[in-house]
């Protein structure tokens, strides 16, 4: 048994090197093939932070108005924090929006001066509210509206973020849609491209595997080294797919999204680093073996 | 050893049947020398695969050793193909092996230990006279020296039997002598052997046993026979 794989092993290596191009041929198209593959996940994957990253920046500010009594807001706060669709909310004292703001604007002093030249703080006290789900902020603003606290409060400014949050959404939709599809439709033809290719170099096999079964070889010694060059392919393929993912993902994306959204996208890629190789590798071996063993059925029979 | 029942073989299915062999019978005994002639399209070949099983008769029993063989399994036939040894015309050596390679191969595959390899090898090399020859690739060598090689392959793993297909089919008449001699030295040495040709020479320089085909049937099998149709 061990000496079977180990001689299997041996000539699993031999035929890769020593079918140099077809070699070559094989592990581009998996390459390739595995390339575009982590592509869509990535994408994918980017997307759903991306989603996580706007969720975490949405809220619903409650402005209240300048005269309304601190403990109002309190009680307000607290009966929100009952509603199921709420996560958090925190209460922001003019004091504090005050500050944010100067800190927000701390470059542009013209700014500063106009705040400054304002002798009382002009801000509103707020309450902002943070909901479990982004579709759920239409429920939230709705019952805030009709609430006993609606005579002091100011304004909400939910409306203006509704028509971003939409079409985020539905942006969100469609990649994930999009990429299930490219997904299956590359996987597939990955999958036919690879056993061409490697039918290819079994052809190119015949005649020792004819002579194989004429000196009495069982098939698994002659599946084997087939096998293992299946596994090869992947393996080398896998590794030059994400070595050339890397600098595409480091280089490419900041060109074509965003720069806030870059920091999201790359320290994601850094996570989800090994999970992509790892599917890469078990996709690229399981497409080689695959193949193989397909493409060598037709040789084993009587 | 080997014995053949009321063979029938037949190719293809519906109106295109071609029947290549007919009510088959005969025996062959441990280390005897059979050959078999005809011309081409007679049987011999499809006889000889049916021995190897890389064929299955159509009807009828063929026995090895007192087993029917005619209907062996995927996972017996390998175990069945290390008991024989096969020679044909155009050697089948692989190109990117050295003949030492090709010969240590045949044993590789059937799992023997690499130490009993290298003793083996050269020994048997040494049989067919191409210690000399041992690291050099097939298409280095001469036709008769291939076959010699090919000859090696056969005999390394010791196998009772011997099946040659035209052996000599692609050689000039010294080379190919040599390689009926050489057939004829190991039979003496005890493997029984089995060949097709359709050499006159050299089937009746042998005065051995030989069974003579026609259009897929037996037509004559004398114990010291003569190339006659």
């Amino acid at each position: 048994m061990f000496l079977t794989i180990s001689r299997t092993l041996k000539a699993g290596f031999q035929n890769f090197y020593r079918n140099g191009s077809l070699s070559v041929a094989a592990v581009s198209i998996l390459t390739l093939s595995l390339l575009i593959i982590s592509i869509i996940i990535v994408l994918t994957i980017t997307a759903n932070l991306g989603l996580k990253y706007i969720q975490d920046k949405i809220d619903i500010r409650v402005y209240f108005k300048s005269d309304t009594e601190e403990s109002k807001m309190i009680n307000f706060r607290s009966e929100i924090l009952k509603y199921k669709e709420v996560k958090s909310a925190d209460i922001v004292s003019k004091d504090r929006a005050l500050s944010e703001f100067k800190a927000n604007n701390s470059n542009k002093p013209e700014i500063l001066k106009a705040i400054e030249a304002v002798e009382e703080n002009p801000l509103l006290a707020s309450v902002n509210i943070k909901a479990v789900d982004p579709e759920k902020y239409d429920v939230i603003a709705n019952s805030i509206e009709n609430s006993a606290y609606k005579e002091d409060i100011a304004s909400i400014n939910y409306q203006q973020y509704k028509l971003v949050i939409d079409r985020f959404n539905s942006t969100i939709q469609t990649i994930r849609k999009t990429g299930i599809f490219l997904f299956i439709l590359f996987s597939l033809i990955a999958i036919l491209i690879t056993f061409n290719v490697i039918r290819m170099t079994i052809f190119n096999h015949g005649t020792e595997i004819e002579i194989m079964r004429l000196v009495g070889a069982s098939n698994n010694y002659i599946r084997l080294p087939f096998v293992f060059e299946g596994i090869i392919y992947g393996t080398v393929a896998a590794c030059i797919a994400i070595i050339l993912l890397i600098p595409m993902v480091k280089v490419v994306t900041p060109y074509i999204i965003g720069s806030a959204y870059v920091n999201v996208v790359q320290t994601g890629f850094t996570t989800y680093f090994v999970l992509i190789f790892l599917i890469q590798l078990l996709l690229g071996t399981l497409l080689g073996v695959i193949s193989s063993l397909l493409a060598i059925r037709r040789y084993l029979k009587i | 050893m080997i014995e053949f029942i009321n063979v029938k073989k037949t190719y293809g299915s519906g109106n295109l049947i071609a029947t290549a062999l007919e009510n088959i019978n005969f025996k062959i005994k441990k280390e005897e020398f059979v050959s078999f002639v005809g011309h081409s399209g007679a049987g011999k070949s499809t006889i000889l695969k049916l021995i190897y099983a890389e064929e299955k008769p159509t009807s009828g029993e063929i026995l090895f050793n007192g087993e029917d063989i005619s209907k062996i399994s995927s996972k017996q036939l390998p175990y069945h193909r290390r008991r024989i040894g096969t020679v044909f015309q155009d050697y089948k050596l692989l190109p990117k092996k050295t003949v030492y390679e090709n010969v240590a191969f045949a044993l590789e595959v059937s799992g023997y230990p690499s130490r009993e390899i290298r003793e083996s090898v050269p020994q048997i090399l040494d049989i067919v006279g191409l210690s000399n020859k041992m690291g050099s690739y097939p298409h280095e060598i001469s036709g008769g020296e291939q076959q010699r090689a090919a000859i090696a392959r056969a005999l390394v793993h010791r196998p009772a039997l011997i099946i040659a297909d035209e052996p000599t089919g692609n050689l000039d008449p010294i080379s190919a002598w040599g390689i009926i001699q050489l057939l004829l030295k190991i039979n003496k040495l005890g493997t029984t052997v089995v060949l097709a040709t359709h050499d006159k020479d050299i089937v009746n320089n042998v005065k051995k046993r030989v069974i003579t085909l026609d259009q897929g049937r037996v037509i004559r099998d004398h114990s010291k026979g003569r190339y006659a149709i």
